[in-house]
């Protein structure tokens, strides 16, 4: 029994804390709101460190049945704490009473707030290391349901709570046709541990047609939590409803969920034998389609918005479809391994790189301030709980409030150039490197034979045009921070001119920490080199999976 | 091969970084330009040095060990070869000129404005000294970012639509360079241009080797689509021309000078480096034929398109800038040729159309200080006023027209000369080719005669600049506001300081353009080389071009 917490020590320190963290919650002194995310940076530094450095899984370790934990686990684990330091870092309270931060306001819940952080970041956990169906789809739903939370409570504005309550329905009936998923391949395997369903799982026979709609019905359900199209359409209402650091808590949290899961399901229903990744042509034709769908919209939809929250959501969709692509060619190159590999680490190092740099363009906007006082939108949800967002509550939103901040705020302005022309693939930053890592795997699946090869080339064409397109809406954040006038007030208008928001340290901290990993990744080749072998080595499971052979045995 | 790293050549990128790295915290005025001016005259230095070391038998390579991704075999290569370092040299002569000529224009953020010019240089070299595919390509995507903001910053009344414009442009060209730049890396293992020996003496070969020996018709097809893609946009060749105008006419003085001087030559570089080696030449010898002459036509109808064009242009840096896509018709239409004399004759265009349109913006920008206007209806007999500059005009327009004796003459010379002996295109591309040099006599001596001749017209100037059209009132533009107020004499020592080098070059490889073309025949047919094993049947001719050739760098 110790074992499980030895082995599972992250998952174990991630519950612990977000069950203290609720507790401190009741308690409404500004003590516990300010020791709440002191207590989160914490456990979370400690989780990178040691996962960072601390010793690596060699071998598999497979706790019980229903858990298994191994280089992939562990790289997941890593680069979730990584990207949790920094969303703490962005949510960090400072205001006076320790009750919200410039762009964030949670009132007294911040004891809560950070709580369900913590349990939405183990929810990824478990994903990572369930090897059994239910643990999987307790995983996924730990790391959706605290979401769905946050969102509602970030701010006390009418758009919130839409914005939360459509996302907890859209998201509840994903779980229900992600469990319908789970039904058919339960029922017609009759298992739910993952070793024993890929050893029993026909997916490549004919007769099987029930596991192939159940594999399909799952990815559906799946391709909510990563907002594929056509199922992308809350994105935008509820990225820009929810405060901006719960925004970036959205676009890095629910999709590394979701793609750990699909990846994981891809992984044991493709096993042929002692083989993995075999499946049949029509789900990669499937992954195909939905690739370029979520590519094609994201970024056009990207391209006509005028607020920027909603602009980085539907960018976050795009993205979402590039990853897809390394799925795709992950999936289509049946029978070149180390193709197959490359195309794993490709959407590994992409959500790693996705996470660095996304993090440092939401953390700009909070330190922006907005035009808009809020004087008409904002509405006291009760009358107890006055209205605070004069104060606090003004991160940027629109490209109104961007105009001329770059040229005002010279280092903010760098920064936020340095991350969008990350966004977009620019060399010397990390998502050069990241584009380049799915383009790679992509291009090699082609040369397999010349049906998929033409088929692989022009995903790979059209990755390339989205962008290009995405190229048109992040130069615009930059063109309108450097080269737009401030725009100058009506004449006449009575309300004052938006005051710089103040700069919190911790804030600054996590956007300076986004923006150096940007460049750093990008420009001294052997980091980049050190994260592309972690991902490249980050296998699922081992050649030898010890215990649950032995589980298999003695049934 | 080299024996040892040439340690002189990584200093033509360290140089110039660390010029703007430090320049962007110098003080703004004097400070900042006389240190990106001497940055900028120590670049040149170093390349001087670099050109006697090569003319003295040194090699110029540098390939530091350990900073590489070696999983990609991507790595720090630089390497410079005859065609290479007059490039460079070209780039780090007018580099100095523009920054100084900056001196009286621009008054406005002055030290952004120097070290994004010494960016800008740092990157355009970074194209010409890149050893490898991968690194080609980074540094020719980021030579956009310096231009974007020189054009969208300190430009014109429609800077920003320009400078949008112009990044838009070429990313989305360049992003298919990518796609094709990795799939022959990736299949090739190795991103190196060029065949190497390693330390155990064993031969490695580059990707240009790899792709002409190893690539199927149909990857190599792909691949010369996604090169020409991005090249021809840079360049720009006839139907991808649209973004060049606006962007020459919007970016400021400098900035245009840069533009036409050296980055339109990154696309025709490009071309000779990698599009023509590796998408365009097989093993077999032409992959493409057809594809060859269809490049002609394009080039062609720049050429007269252009100029026509050109003719009816009321704005006489509109007018230049379209005279420059008629001009790189010509540049490209020699390489295309692929015989020796085509492709040398479109090296040294290259390096006299940066020297002559370079020329002419500075002389156009000096009328502009001084009048504030373009306007060909506006200005008239400007040499009454102003002789010293009417020499200058009157000079660099003869040598754009190719005047013989100047360095004109000899390109348009040879390109068409290429053209007509060509086996690939043949007489009939030389003729209409030629019936461009008539125009472009036609429209610049057009333009000069009412300009510089005839009565003396000058339009009367306000005190200060015009209030922008886009934002009336509140924003003056910044170009105009910082504009020095008009003095209509003649241009001071300052000026002529400025224009002597340009035309003392321009009589010296005019007169010897054996100085620049004698070293090329190397690295010219080395990229040849699978043309010269395979001789096309049409091909009978060759020993009559080596003596052409003979004759025309003898002078």
């Amino acid at each position: 029994m110790s074992s499980i917490f030895v082995n599972m020590w992250p998952e174990s320190l991630l519950v612990i804390v977000g069950c203290v963290l609720l507790l401190f919650g009741t308690a409404k002194t500004p003590a516990a709101r300010r020791i709440s995310p002191i207590l989160a940076l914490g456990s979370l530094i400690a989780i990178f460190v040691i996962e960072m450095w601390g010793t690596r899984s060699s071998e598999v370790k497979a706790v019980t049945d229903s858990i298994l934990v191994y280089k992939f686990q562990d790289y997941i684990k890593l680069i979730s704490a990584g990207a949790g330091i920094l969303l703490v870092l962005l949510a960090w309270p400072t205001n006076s009473d320790a009750t919200g931060n410039p762009a964030l306001q949670f009132g007294h819940e911040a004891g809560e707030f950070f709580g369900l952080m913590m349990l939405s970041i183990a929810g990824i956990f478990f994903v990572a290391s369930a090897n059994d169906i239910i643990l999987l789809f307790m995983g996924i739903e730990l790391a959706s349901i605290p979401t769905y939370i946050m969102v509602s409570i970030s701010r006390p504005l009418p758009v919130a709570q839409e914005a939360g309550v459509k996302y907890f329905f859209l998201g509840a009936m994903a779980a229900a046709v992600m469990l319908f998923g789970f039904s058919y391949i339960y029922g017609t395997t009759g298992q739910t541990n993952l070793d024993l369903i890929g050893k029993a799982i026909q997916l490549n026979f004919p007769g099987h047609e029930w596991q192939l709609l159940g594999v399909v019905v799952l990815l559906i359900g799946l391709g909510f939590k990563i907002a594929a199209v056509p199922l992308h359409a809350y994105a935008g209402d509820v990225y820009q409803g929810a405060a901006t650091p719960v925004t970036a808590f959205l676009a890095f949290v629910p999709k590394t969920t979701g793609f750990v899961a699909i990846i994981k399901v891809l992984f044991y229903v493709s096993q042929v034998g002692e083989v993995h990744w075999i499946l049949p042509d029509e789900i990669a034709k499937f992954l195909w389609v939905i690739a370029v769908l979520t590519m094609f919209v994201g970024n056009v939809l990207g391209l006509l918005q005028h607020n920027v929250k909603r602009v980085l959501a539907y960018s976050s969709i795009a993205h979402s479809g590039y990853m897809l692509v390394g799925v795709t060619a992950l999936v289509t190159a049946t029978g070149q391994p180390e193709v197959q590999r490359a195309a794993l680490a490709g959407v590994l190092f992409y959500l790693a790189s996705y996470a660095i740099m996304n993090s440092g363009a939401f953390g700009i906007l909070m330190l922006l301030p907005s035009r808009d006082t809020h004087v008409s939108t904002f509405v006291s949800l009760s009358p107890d709980q006055p209205n605070r967002l004069t104060s606090s509550g003004t991160s940027a939103e629109t490209f109104e409030d961007l105009a001329g901040q770059g040229r005002k705020h010279p280092g903010l302005g760098i920064a936020m150039a340095i991350c969008c022309w990350s966004l977009t693939g620019l060399p010397l930053t990390i998502g050069f490197f990241g584009k380049f890592f799915l383009i790679k795997p992509a291009l090699q699946a082609a040369s397999a034979n010349s049906e998929i090869s033409s088929r692989m080339t022009w995903l790979v064409v059209l990755l390339v045009i989205n962008a290009a397109i995405s190229a048109a809406y992040y130069l615009k954040i930059i063109a309108t921070m450097f080269l737009r006038p401030e725009p100058t007030p009506f004449a006449g208008a009575t309300q004052p001119e938006p005051e710089s928001n103040p700069r919190p340290w911790p804030i600054l901290a996590g956007v300076a920490i986004s923006v150096i990993g940007t460049l750093a990744f990008g420009v001294y080749f052997p980091w980049t080199d050190k994260l592309w072998d972690r991902t490249l080595h980050a296998d699922i499971r081992g050649p030898q999976a010890p215990t649950t052979q032995a589980v298999v045995a003695a049934r | 091969m080299p024996e040892a790293n040439n340690y002189l050549l990584p200093m033509l990128l360290i140089v110039p970084l660390l010029g703007a790295v430090v320049g962007a915290f110098i003080h703004n005025g004097p400070h900042a330009r006389h240190w990106a001016l001497m940055i900028s005259v120590i670049t040149f230095a170093v390349s001087v040095v670099l050109g006697f070391q090569f003319y003295h038998g040194a090699s110029l390579e540098f390939f530091p060990v350990g900073y590489e991704i070696q999983s990609l075999g991507f790595g720090l290569h630089l390497r410079l070869d005859a065609v290479s370092l007059w490039l460079a040299i070209l780039t780090t002569f007018l580099t100095p000129l523009a920054i100084a000529f900056s001196f009286d224009s621009i008054r406005d953020r002055e030290r952004e404005y120097y070290a994004w010019m010494n960016a800008l240089l740092l990157t355009m070299l970074g194209v010409f000294v890149a050893g490898d595919v991968l690194l080609f390509y980074v540094f020719f995507e980021l030579t956009l970012v310096p231009m974007f903001f020189i054009i969208g910053i300190w430009g014109g009344p429609q800077r920003r639509y320009a400078a949008a414009k112009f990044f838009l442009f070429t990313f989305t060209g360049s992003v298919f360079t990518l796609a094709a730049a990795i799939y022959v890396g990736v299949h090739a293992g190795t991103f190196a241009i060029f065949d190497t020996i390693d330390a155990d003496g064993h031969l490695r070969i580059g990707a240009v080797t790899f792709a002409q020996q190893n690539l199927s018709q149909t990857e190599r097809w792909w691949v010369l689509l996604g090169f020409l893609a991005g090249f021809a946009v840079k360049v720009p060749l006839f139907p991808v021309h649209t973004w060049l105008p606006l962007a020459h006419t919007e970016a400021p003085t400098a900035g245009s000078v840069i533009l036409a001087g050296v980055m339109l030559k990154l696309g025709t570089y490009g071309l000779f480096r990698l599009a023509v080696p590796i998408g365009l030449l097989s093993s077999a010898g032409l992959a493409f034929p057809g594809l060859v002459q269809v490049v002609g036509v394009f080039c062609v109808i720049g050429v007269i398109y252009a100029a026509l064009v050109a003719w009816v242009q009321p704005d006489i840096k509109k007018l230049v800038a379209y005279s420059s896509v008629s001009h790189l018709g010509f540049c490209v239409l020699g390489l295309f040729a692929l015989n020796d004399i085509g492709m040398q004759g479109s090296v040294l265009y290259m390096i006299n159309h940066g020297l002559s349109t370079g020329a002419m913006f500075l002389v156009i920008g000096m009328i502009y200080d001084r009048y504030h206007t373009r306007d060909i209806n506006e200005l008239s007999g400007l040499t009454r006023r102003m002789p010293i500059l009417g020499f200058f005009f009157v000079f660099f327009v003869m040598a754009s027209i190719g005047l013989p004796g100047l360095n004109g003459f000899w390109s348009e010379f040879l390109t068409i000369l290429g053209a007509f002996t060509s086996p690939y295109l043949g007489p009939a591309f030389g003729m209409f080719a030629a019936l461009g040099i008539i125009l472009g006599a036609v429209y610049m001596l057009h333009m000069t005669a009412r300009v510089m001749f005839g009565p003396l017209k000058v339009p009367t100037v306000e005190a200060h600049g015009h209030a922008s059209e886009e934002h009336a009132g509140s924003n003056v533009l910044a170009y105009e506001r910082h504009a020095p107020p008009p003095h209509p004499g003649d241009i001071n020592r300052w000026e002529i300081a400025l224009l002597t080098p340009i035309a003392l070059a321009i009589v010296v490889l005019g007169v010897k353009p054996g100085l620049v073309t004698d070293r090329m025949l190397g690295p010219i047919q080395a990229i040849r080389m699978p043309l010269i094993n395979n001789p096309s049947p049409s091909a009978g001719n060759d020993a009559s071009q080596k003596q052409v050739v003979a004759r025309a760098t003898q002078n």
